[in-house]
């Protein structure tokens, strides 16, 4: 009531100047912590290196053996059209049983079992059939080992049966087959080092985003420190949003550092996109996830506690919002929690300005998505701390 | 070595633990809601994915060639446009991933015994969507061209529709899946979710636990009492060890029993293979509480160097023999790796020590190692 | 102790964190069966040295020998861990808070390999005499902070060390408390044949020491018997009441470093021993002011000290006060807490307290530790929601108060509350930007607090880094950044030294008397609260006893009789046989004992003669004004004992 009369653009100079105080107070904090920069630095530059160099998330290599019983022409023929990318050849077994043998150690994925006479009944056009063996512990890879080896099969099949109807190459011209033509858009050469550096700043941005505004909160908690600030008038806001803002400044540039140090440079990762909207979405994305993080904060009471919250979190938002696998294929319910996963948007947001170069034409569903789901855990977060110390 | 310290410290550890209600039910619940979200929810397969059509020769063909996309469950289809540049919008927009373009005189030239052309065009942003993509897109191909390659063949040369089957695929591949023979999902995520669980959340809870003594000073009894640090790194670790243990076994119950997933080895084999693990797992919190002095900076720590490698390199998603050479060595270094290895095998494989003895042995050099550099780096009488 | 043989020798003992230089040159030896003391400013470095000793700290350089093993590598000190036993400064931070008092001794013990039934016989023993055995099963957390003190020492003697080392041991206890665990410790150390070597931030404690060490920038400054190092500064306190105050202040200021206000009494310390020419030196300074009730007396250790402190020349700057002109006192009222009841669970904290404290009041809440003031405090900051009554504060509801109050409001809480990875600089300007002061205004508060609080030098410290008492400063000042017109202070001077203690109460009364800030403080120096212009002491959450200072002692005076001092060679088995006798208020004071008699001519041959019966013989008795520590003694044990009473008589 005493300073009802001061006018409201002085009130609003005192608010700007409480927030950067206290947002200046939360980066001081964390750069004081010197295992945390290192980490820090070291999370955005040398591991997004790594990753983007040495991760193929495609199902490449699957070793293969084979176990030649024709020694053929034909046979050799066909075991040499196992290559790579899909296939790595890891040699010529001397049993069918020794083919078991190694695929219960894993030191092969697949055997390839080539009958005696194969040769024969190919060059008398007798049908004959080879055998795949498939290692399924890991699922997806079987599946696609023995889809990409029923396509070479088939392939080599047909060009056998082709070669014995004396035609050439340009034989099949003239039979009626459907020719694909891909064309790969955003990423022709499908360049795996952008996917996957883009999708280790994404996971990078979101432990960072989630974790450590949620732990400020809860160590200012442990230590009593909140009610310093408590009994000042800082309002709720004013304390929790500083710690939401830092965090976007630290990711703003660290971002930019993987972006412009890394990514581009090094990978060639193309920016086809407006960089201060990606920016600003960046800084969107890391409200809302920070907003989650607040959340978790408000409902623990201390560090571990918070921990082991935000971490049963992070874990699905990882793995089910679209960088580990994609969306479309999850079950419908994944698909409904994960509309609460504010990172399923941001993959989007990021791709899509980087490789293809949306703009918010195509963007405004998910921005409004993110705002609204950061406006509403954030709202949450302030409502329960403002009931936990009334 | 005093069996009563150790007892001493692990006792009061385990009580401690207890009595924070909201952690210790979190450190069980944990993996066990994992299990549950990612057992029914991480489908890897990559199926319905978003497709238009763009559809230039609307001919009876052309309409049977585009069912064939319509009705599979690898492509959602999304709709018919009329043109390529209206298609551009969808990719732009992600509402569809794939376009598949049938050109004018599709059918008419097929008929005529010629090749057609069809244009797929393809978002891609993520590699391995596009990739399989494009093999759904050519196998639908390869088996209408096979068909009307043997129409054709079976027209010109006047055989039998089933000759000229053979005649134009002449080789048939029989595939056998091994270890998982209806290949579902979740008998391959399942297992491996007990390493993801016990990689991830044990580091967790053994860096806190440490962290936390020497954030409020407590540890000072430690530095002072005739304790060794032996005694003391064992007694503190007991409780996580074990918390994470008991997870073990009850995601294995959760694994066989709610899952259904077959379990083929040795139980015996499972439980010490389990526990060397968590050994190792909680040794890399241990490590990580030794190199910093608040728990802030344990918990970002642990969740970057944990929860990373173990998506990427552990063989959860994807199996470390199709990862790039230089990857293949990270995944090596990683005991996730081995204990994927361990878990698969003795549940969908069936195999025993003599062909998991080098995995098991890797990862008990592991936690080894681990405990002896923290003994190395843990001291009583610190500089401040 | 004339045999013993030294079991702890420190030779050119040097410890430096980076940089700065904690330690620079120490040597001591501790003898077998004696209490070492190390007393001194904030930051002197004493507890270097005793994690040093304790071997859970390298040095620099020099020597630390303990039972004859020199501790230079970790092996070393592990060779002598099980002879010692270690309590690191922090009421009760060693201590795990989830667990209850025994589990928490039984981990120590275990620790320490104690076997179960020496475990048991002991733990009884201790618990009984610590008189926690009721408590037995309460978790750490809930103890009041003289009973986690008590714990805290059980927990370091429970595998009978023979060398305790106790880092402020006593630090934010209550008095009765504090003495209870001298008595305490005295008697195991005795029982045992134990060595102990303390330090304290409460010089009067000094006196318990056998011998002792004063530290002061690294250095020892003195050491020897309490008797010898009070010898090195000889002079007399001389006690009076002179009008104008201010006037007679700033005039004996030019002749004594010491000079101290105590409500309306001044104390004043002198180098002259002799009574008639120390009084006539007084007089003779303050020229036309006449001083009345004059008395002298021998000075008490904390007097001595604070002149051996003032004698190593820097002393801290006295910090002018930028003078606020807008608001003037205005002698509204400023607190006022109406029937507040603060229940936790089935437990009431705090049970109908009302008071009212007008601006420009300093008030003073005092109490046992766990009696509620704290409680009160936060209900009235607005930290906590009262369960019943109601709480004003400048005229609002605390309970909805809003920015515009609460920018009129400090508050220093007890436990350290400012941030620990900032320095003391960025610590001050954090809150000066809370505070929403401009620049300017910044650089000034700045610039004051830094020398009212005489942490010059210490800007650029990591506050984590700071000696406790350093910390406390450091709070102080960060409460007191935007001139607050409410002063909430929670224990602020826990730790601090004498002198800052000194400057701190010479600002607070400026603050007061001069702006009119209404100050409401809790503390457990009694000697604090004679500064208060109005006092409540609180027993369970309740208010027992209300006034000024001197309402107050007239009140015990009335009830109990008057003080009667005694010096005793052996003091501490004549205070049981005193008490036996019905002697009201007995207790141990510095070396002196204090008991309560409505006649004391009457009852001195009486009380010689059961001193005599205990062994003692009394050199010296005579009356004395009652002091606020003999009030608060009296009253607490008064009402310990009551309750008592009370429970064993439900029990039977």
């Amino acid at each position: 009531m005493i300073v009802s009369g001061v006018p409201r653009s002085k009130r609003a100079a005192i608010w700007w100047g409480r927030l950067m105080v206290m947002t200046r107070k939360e980066l001081i904090q964390l750069f004081r912590d010197v295992p945390i920069v290192v980490f820090l630095i070291y999370s955005f530059t040398l591991s997004v290196y790594i990753s983007g160099n040495g991760l193929k998330s495609q199902l490449h290599n699957a070793n293969i053996s084979v176990y030649d019983a024709d020694h053929s022409f034909s046979s050799r023929d066909l075991i040499h059209k196992f290559q790579p990318p899909f296939f790595s050849f890891a040699g010529e077994l001397s049993s069918s049983n020794e083919g078991q043998y190694r695929l219960d150690r894993g030191t092969v994925s697949a055997v390839l079992d080539i009958p005696p006479r194969f040769h024969e009944q190919l060059a008398a056009g007798e049908p004959t059939a080879v055998q795949l063996l498939v290692d399924t512990t890991n699922s997806p890879q079987g599946l696609s080992a023995a889809s990409y080896a029923a396509r070479i099969v088939a392939q080599f099949g047909q060009e056998a049966s082709l070669a014995r109807f004396g035609g050439s190459a340009e034989a099949s011209q003239n039979l009626p087959v459907i020719v694909s033509d891909h064309r790969v858009w955003y990423n022709p050469d499908q360049n795996e080092t952008w996917f996957e550096s883009i999708s280790h700043l994404l996971r990078m941005i979101t432990i960072f985003a989630m974790l450590l505004p949620a732990t400020a909160l809860v160590r200012e908690k442990e230590r009593g420190t909140i009610e310093q600030l408590l009994v000042s008038p800082l309002t709720p806001l004013l304390i929790m949003l500083p710690k939401v803002l830092a965090m976007t400044v630290v990711i703003l540039c660290a971002m930019a550092v993987a972006l412009f140090g890394v990514m581009q440079p090094i990978f060639g990762v193309p920016i086809r996109g407006n960089l201060v909207l990606l920016f600003s979405l960046t800084a969107l994305f890391v409200f809302t996830t920070a907003g989650m993080g607040l959340f978790a904060a408000t409902i623990t009471k201390n560090q571990s506690q918070v921990g082991l919250l935000t971490l049963l979190l992070i874990a699905p938002m990882l793995m089910l919002s679209g960088v580990t696998s994609p969306m479309e294929a999850m079950p419908p319910w994944v698909q409904y929690l994960m509309t609460l996963s504010p990172l399923r948007y941001f993959i989007d947001v990021v791709y899509g300005i980087l490789l293809k170069g949306n703009g918010l034409k195509e963007l405004w569903g998910h921005v409004l998505a993110m705002g609204l789901l950061g406006g509403s855990l954030f709202g949450f977060g302030m409502w329960r701390f403002r009931r936990q110390f009334q | 070595m005093n069996f009563r310290r150790i007892k001493a410290v692990a006792f009061k550890e385990w009580r401690e633990t207890v009595r924070d209600r909201i952690f210790l039910l979190l450190a069980f619940l944990l993996p066990v809601l994992w299990m549950l979200v990612f057992g029914y929810g991480l489908v890897l397969d990559v199926e319905h994915i978003p497709l238009v059509v763009v559809d230039r020769d609307h001919s009876a063909l052309s309409r049977d060639y585009l069912y064939r996309f319509t009705e599979s469950r690898y492509f959602d289809f999304k709709g018919s446009l009329t043109s390529e540049t209206e298609a551009d919008a969808w990719l732009l927009s992600g509402k569809a991933r794939a376009v598949i373009v049938v050109p004018e005189k599709f059918g008419e030239r097929l008929l005529a015994g010629q090749p057609a052309h069809v244009q797929t065009l393809i978002d891609g942003t993520f590699p391995l969507r596009t990739d399989i993509t494009k093999g759904y897109v050519l196998a639908i191909n390869s088996a209408l061209s096979g068909e009307l390659l043997a129409d054709y063949v079976a027209r010109t040369r006047g055989l039998s529709r089933e000759q000229a089957k053979t005649l134009v695929q002449p080789i048939r591949l029989e595939v056998r899946y091994l270890y998982n023979e209806e290949v579902r999902s979740a008998w391959s995520i399942v297992p491996a979710l007990i390493m993801f669980s016990l990689m991830l959340a044990p580091p967790l809870l053994t860096a806190l636990g440490i962290v936390r003594e020497k954030e409020t000073g407590s540890i000072y009894n430690i530095y002072s009492s005739t304790v060794s640090k032996i005694e003391f790194l064992t007694g503190k670790l007991t409780p996580y060890v074990a918390i994470s243990f008991v997870n073990a076994l009850l995601l294995w119950l959760l694994a066989t029993l709610w899952f259904q997933v077959p379990f083929k080895g040795s139980f015996g084999l499972f439980l010490l293979s389990s526990l060397i693990f968590v050994l190792t797992s909680t040794g890399i919190g241990l490590l990580v509480s030794l190199m910093v002095s608040t728990q802030v900076a344990a918990l970002i720590i642990t969740m970057v160097l944990c929860t990373l490698p173990t998506i990427l390199f552990s063989g959860l998603i994807v199996p470390v023999s199709s990862l790039s050479p230089g990857a293949q060595v990270q995944a090596h270094l990683f005991p996730g790796m081995y204990y994927t290895n361990i878990v698969r095998g003795t549940f969908l494989k069936g195999v025993g020590m003599n062909v998991l003895w080098a995995d098991m042995l890797a990862l008990a050099l592991y936690a080894a190692l681990l405990r002896l550099v923290a003994y190395r780096l843990f001291t009583k009488r610190p500089r401040s | 102790m004339e045999l013993a043989e030294p079991i702890v020798r420190v030779l050119g003992f040097v410890k430096r964190y980076k940089k700065h230089v904690a330690v620079q040159g120490v040597d001591l030896e501790i003898k077998r069966g004696e209490i070492y003391g190390l007393i001194g400013p904030d930051g002197a470095g004493k507890s270097s040295l005793m994690k040093a000793i304790a071997g859970v700290l390298t040095y620099d350089e020099g020597a630390v020998e303990v039972f004859g093993t020199l501790i230079d590598s970790e092996r070393a000190a592990e060779q002598v861990k099980q002879q010692l036993g270690f309590l690191p400064q922090g009421l009760g931070l060693n201590l795990y808070p989830d667990l209850s008092v025994e589990e928490n001794i039984d981990f120590f013990a275990r620790l320490r390999l104690v076997p179960e039934p020496a475990l048991i016989e002991r733990k009884a023993r201790f618990l009984a005499m610590t008189r926690l055995d009721k408590f037995r099963n309460r978790a750490m957390k809930k103890l009041s902070g003289g009973m986690k003190q008590k714990l805290g020492l059980i927990c370091t003697l429970i595998h009978e060390p023979e060398l305790a080392i106790l880092d402020e041991p006593t630090t934010g206890v209550d008095p009765v408390s504090r003495r209870d665990f001298w008595t305490i410790l005295a008697e195991l150390l005795r029982e045992r044949g134990m060595t102990a070597l303390v330090s304290t931030a409460y010089m009067d404690e000094a006196a318990r020491f056998h011998r002792l060490s004063f530290l002061s920038s690294g250095k020892v400054v003195a050491s020897g018997t309490p008797a010898e190092v009070q010898a090195l500064v000889p002079g007399l306190m001389v006690t009076f009441e002179a009008t104008p105050q201010m006037e007679a202040i700033a005039r004996l200021k030019t002749q004594y470093k010491q000079v101290e206000a105590l409500g309306s009494l001044l104390h004043v310390f002198t180098e002259e021993t002799i009574h008639a020419s120390a009084m006539q030196s007084i007089t003779s300074s303050l020229g036309d002011i006449r001083p009345v009730h004059l008395r002298v007396d021998e000075p008490e250790l904390e007097d001595v000290f604070v002149a051996l402190l003032l004698r190593q020349a820097d002393q801290p700057p006295s910090a002018e006060m930028p003078r606020v002109t807008a608001l003037a006192a205005n002698h509204g009222l400023a607190i006022e807490a109406k029937g507040l009841i603060r229940d936790f669970g089935a437990f009431r904290a705090v049970d109908r307290v009302s008071f009212q404290v007008k601006s420009g009041e300093i008030f003073g809440l005092l109490g046992a530790n766990g009696a509620g003031k704290t409680t009160v405090i936060k209900m009235l900051n607005g930290l906590m929601p009262p369960t019943g009554g109601e709480g004003w504060v400048a005229g609002a509801d605390m309970k909805t108060a809003g920015g515009a109050i609460k920018e009129r409001i400090g508050y220093m809480s007890q436990a350290f509350s400012l941030y620990l990875d900032l320095t003391v600089e960025e610590n001050i300007r954090l809150f000066a930007g809370i505070y929403g002061l401009n620049r300017p205004a910044t650089t000034t508060r700045l610039e004051w607090i830094l020398s009212m609080a005489g942490l010059k030098g210490y800007e650029s410290s990591l506050t984590s880094r700071l000696p406790m008492g350093v910390r406390q400063r450091l709070a102080l000042g960060c409460a007191l950044v935007h001139q607050p017109r409410v002063l909430f202070l929670d224990e602020p001077t826990s730790g601090v030294d004498p002198i800052g203690r000194r400057h701190f109460w010479d600002i607070l009364s400026v603050l007061a008397r001069e702006e009119g800030v209404a100050i409401m403080v809790t503390t457990h120096y009694m000697s604090e609260a004679e500064h208060c212009d109005k006092l409540a002491l609180m027993f369970a959450g309740r208010i027992v006893s209300e006034g000024s200072p001197s309402e107050m002692k007239r009140q015990v005076e009335t009830e109990a009789g008057r003080l009667v001092e005694l010096t005793v060679d052996r003091p501490a088995p004549a205070i049981n046989e005193l008490e036996l006798a019905g002697f009201a208020g007995v207790a141990l004071f510095g070396t002196k004992l204090h008991l309560l008699s409505h006649d004391p001519e009457g009852d001195e041959p009486r009380i010689r003669e059961i001193c005599a019966a205990s062994q003692g013989v009394v050199q010296s008795i005579k009356t004395r004004p009652l002091s606020l520590e003999d009030v608060f003694v009296y009253r607490v044990m008064e009402l310990e004992k009551q309750e008592r009473k009370q429970t064993t008589g439900v029990a039977a």
